[in-house]
């Protein structure tokens, strides 16, 4: 048996390094998509079976004996042991966020290999272990939170500056994540209208959940998904009539306003209204998508379009300048390595962990499904033709205003493409035009559209699922906008309180609106910066979003080490300090390159400075613009030095903290919760 | 098959919070009535919507 074992992982690891090197080797004829799809899986089953046994029972010494917290301090909603199989679906409807869905296709500029390779080696060797390591920490912590466990492991400076940094880090994501879902919907009537429904949708459902059929969750949630889809159906008779269409034919300043006045009313609203619903509404459909496109991608199995490198390598890219190093790892982010899972691995999750033996699953299994969702849009993205491609993400001051001037641009870079074919893709999807829709959203959109429409239907349907998937990853990018402007209010108003007591009480109306107009306020003006800029705002933003939140992960990674440090000595740091220094390299060169490359697409000064030397020279046309331009190109290269001082910071208080371990000057003793036998009986769960 | 529908199913529950109010009302030994929803999903929601969502 042992035999048999051993040889059915010896082929799972062979099969793992054979497709790898299949996809990397590959050059000239189209790779099929299952190739991808078999790496994958082959490297996370591999990476699960042997690195994450070895983390569980070496490293972590995982003790099914010991009561976990959801057993110990169980009070039946926090608390509560919980099925491994449901927490683990929990946990990854949790961290399953829209980062993974637009990073790789806006890494897919690269070609389709290094943003592969990344998200799978990233993912086992790097995500997936930070995730483990933090579930863990925070279960044996009684499920302390990220900032609590800096500070008690490492120290107070450390503690305070991850707090600072998540709110900054938050205000970036939310404006990133806004614009994405700008560029989608503008001068796109049936989109615009599918998502302005969803808002009706939601509300109905919170007036149905609260006073009709009060905890009729699923029931509710089944209405609401019905009428979304009903909304999608009514989205092509809008788009289509005279007079409704251009009521929802909006420009991005205005879908910006609409998107910011929705964030301060989602924000100071009660969540039961239109917070609670949106969220069971979001959740239900992002996994109900997600898995719909595996089953698409193994039905279809499509060819990639994309070649595995691109001449972008060189770091001229139009959707984003900068070479593959450091840019397609910051670029990429959620899918092989997310800042932010620790924040959720350090909050509900630890809390209704059973078992001590379910972390492995949760925390590392579910990092594994989060980088094949990255994969998968790595797919959904090369399979349409690269010309398309790049005319969809690429904004006009690269490769020209008019579609003749984009089409003849993109087709001199050897990926041909028509204006002819652009327009009948418009058609075929109900849009006017699919020139310059920066952000991913869209060419994901079509990308998935494309799968599904070849499920069955073909082009007749493309056009609903290209509004699918526009729907889908819009709606729940609002709710990450919603939610995040609220979580920043009461963030504000944790600090404002230690200053003025009532600002810091959440029932206080003046208090809620100021604070959560401070918030939207912040996030706001990036967003409108990202409308105005001429490069389409993703050049500038995703960058700085995808620096802050692999920061984030160093930060994260510095709290794993400390542990680890200090439950094994130097033994085992290599596990979180392998990829901490890697994120610090790459995280340290990204920003340093887009605070001071002398490339104006890259560097923030260089661009405010050709921008003043065009003021000065008389050559700017619109010279308010201008000056508002280079102010928003400084503001964004002090907000990149700002995350670098915070996250240095932090890392110099680790080290000294390690330091100080491994000479064995300082208490090495870590902080968990006493042992307690577990009681709880397999029938429980 | 059968125990692939009930996990589904235990998971939409447990997403859509429905598990969650029965444990709840188990634990305090309450009946199901739309005030004591409205008071268990109001104590939900606000320790749920204090942490950000992931990206």
């Amino acid at each position: 048996m042992k035999l048999l074992t051993g040889l059915f992982w010896s082929a799972v690891a062979g099969a793992a390094a054979l497709c790898l090197g299949a996809i990397a080797l590959h050059r000239g004829e189209h790779i099929n998509s299952i190739w991808l799809v078999l790496a994958a899986a082959c490297s996370y089953a591999t990476g699960y079976r042997f690195y994450s046994k070895f983390l569980a029972a070496r490293v972590l010494a995982l003790d099914d004996r010991r009561a976990t917290p959801a057993e110990r301090l169980r009070d039946g909603q926090d608390f509560e042991p919980t099925n491994k199989w449901i927490l683990l679906g929990h946990h990854f409807a949790a961290i399953a966020g829209p980062g993974p869905l637009v990073g790789p296709v806006l890494a897919a500029q690269f070609g389709y290999l290094p943003g592969t390779l990344w998200i799978i080696i990233g993912a086992v060797l790097g995500g997936a272990a930070q995730d483990f390591v933090i579930l863990f920490a925070s279960m044996r912590r009684d499920g302390k939170s990220l900032g609590q466990m800096a500070r008690e492991e490492i120290g107070k400076v450390a503690g305070f500056t991850a707090l600072i940094t998540v709110l900054l880090i938050m205000i970036i994501m939310l404006a990133v994540m806004a614009l994405v879902v700008v560029n989608a919907l503008k001068g796109s009537p049936w989109g615009a209208f599918t998502i302005a429904a969803t808002i009706p949708i939601a509300l109905f459902m919170g007036l149905y959940l609260r006073y009709w059929r009060p905890a009729k969750v699923l029931e509710c949630s089944a209405i609401g998904c019905l009428l979304v889809m009903a909304a999608i159906f009514a989205g092509r008779s809008v788009a289509q009539s005279a007079a409704l269409a251009p009521l929802f034919t909006l420009g991005a300043m205005a879908l910006a306003i609409a998107i910011i006045v929705y964030g301060f009313l989602a924000s100071a609203l009660p969540v039961w209204l239109l917070l609670a619903p949106r969220g069971y509404l979001s959740t239900f459909v992002k996994l109900g998508v997600i898995l719909m496109l595996g089953v698409g991608i193994l039905f279809v199995r499509p060819q990639l379009q994309l070649p595995a490198f691109t001449r972008f390598v060189d770091g001229t890219g139009p959707i984003f300048a900068g070479k593959i190093f450091p840019f397609c790892f910051i670029t990429i982010a959620c899918g092989s390595i997310s800042g932010f899972h620790a924040l959720i691995a350090s909050g509900t999750t630890p809390k209704m962990i059973a078992k001590e033996g379910h972390a492995r699953p949760i925390g590392y299994g579910s990092m594994l499904l989060e980088s094949f969702v990255a994969i998968m849009a790595m797919i959904a993205a090369c399979v349409l033709q690269p010309g398309v491609y790049f005319a969809v993400n690429s904004p006009p001051v690269t490769v020209g205003a008019t579609p003749a001037a984009a089409v003849a641009t993109i087709s001199s870079w050897g990926f041909p493409v028509t204006v002819t074919d652009m327009t009948n893709l418009a058609r075929d999807v109900g849009e006017q035009t699919l020139f310059n829709r920066t952000g991913g959203a869209p060419s994901l959109a079509l990308g998935m559209a494309h799968i599904f429409a070849r499920g069955g239907g073909g082009r007749a349907v493309i056009g609903f699922w290209y509004h699918f998937a526009i729907m889908f990853e819009a709606l729940f990018i609002l709710t990450i906008l919603d939610t995040g402007t609220r979580v920043g209010r009461f963030m504000l108003q944790d600090f404002l309180g230690h200053a003025w007591k009532p600002l810091g009480r959440t029932s206080w109306m003046p208090g809620v609106v100021a604070t959560s107009a401070v918030i939207v306020a912040a996030w706001g003006y990036f967003l409108i910066q990202g409308v105005r800029d001429p490069l389409g705002g993703i050049n500038s933003l995703w960058p700085l979003y995808g620096t802050a939140n692999q920061l984030l992960a160093a930060i994260a990674l510095c709290v794993a080490t400390t542990i680890l440090l200090k439950m094994h000595g130097a033994k085992y740091l290599w596990i979180t300090c392998a990829p901490l220094a890697w994120l610090v390299a790459v995280t340290f060169t990204a920003a340093w390159q887009k605070i001071f490359s002398p490339v104006p697409a890259i560097g923030f000064l260089a661009q405010a400075d050709r921008l003043e030397a065009s003021l000065r020279a008389g050559a700017a046309a619109d010279p308010a613009a201008t000056q508002t331009l280079i102010f928003n190109a400084r503001l964004d290269a002090v907000l990149c030095g700002v995350f670098l001082a915070l996250v240095t910071t932090i890392l110099l208080d680790s080290m000294r903290v390690w330091v100080g371990i491994l000479r064995g000057t300082r208490d090495a003793r870590v902080c968990e919760a006493p042992y307690v036998l577990s009681e709880l009986r397999a029938e429980e769960l | 098959m059968r125990r692939l529908g009930r996990f589904i199913l235990a998971l939409l529950r447990e997403l859509a919070d429905e598990s969650a109010y029965e444990r709840h009302l188990a634990a305090h030994g309450r009946a199901h009535s739309g005030a004591e929803w409205r008071r268990f999903s109001e104590e939900r929601q606000r320790a749920r919507y204090a942490m950000p969502r992931c990206c």
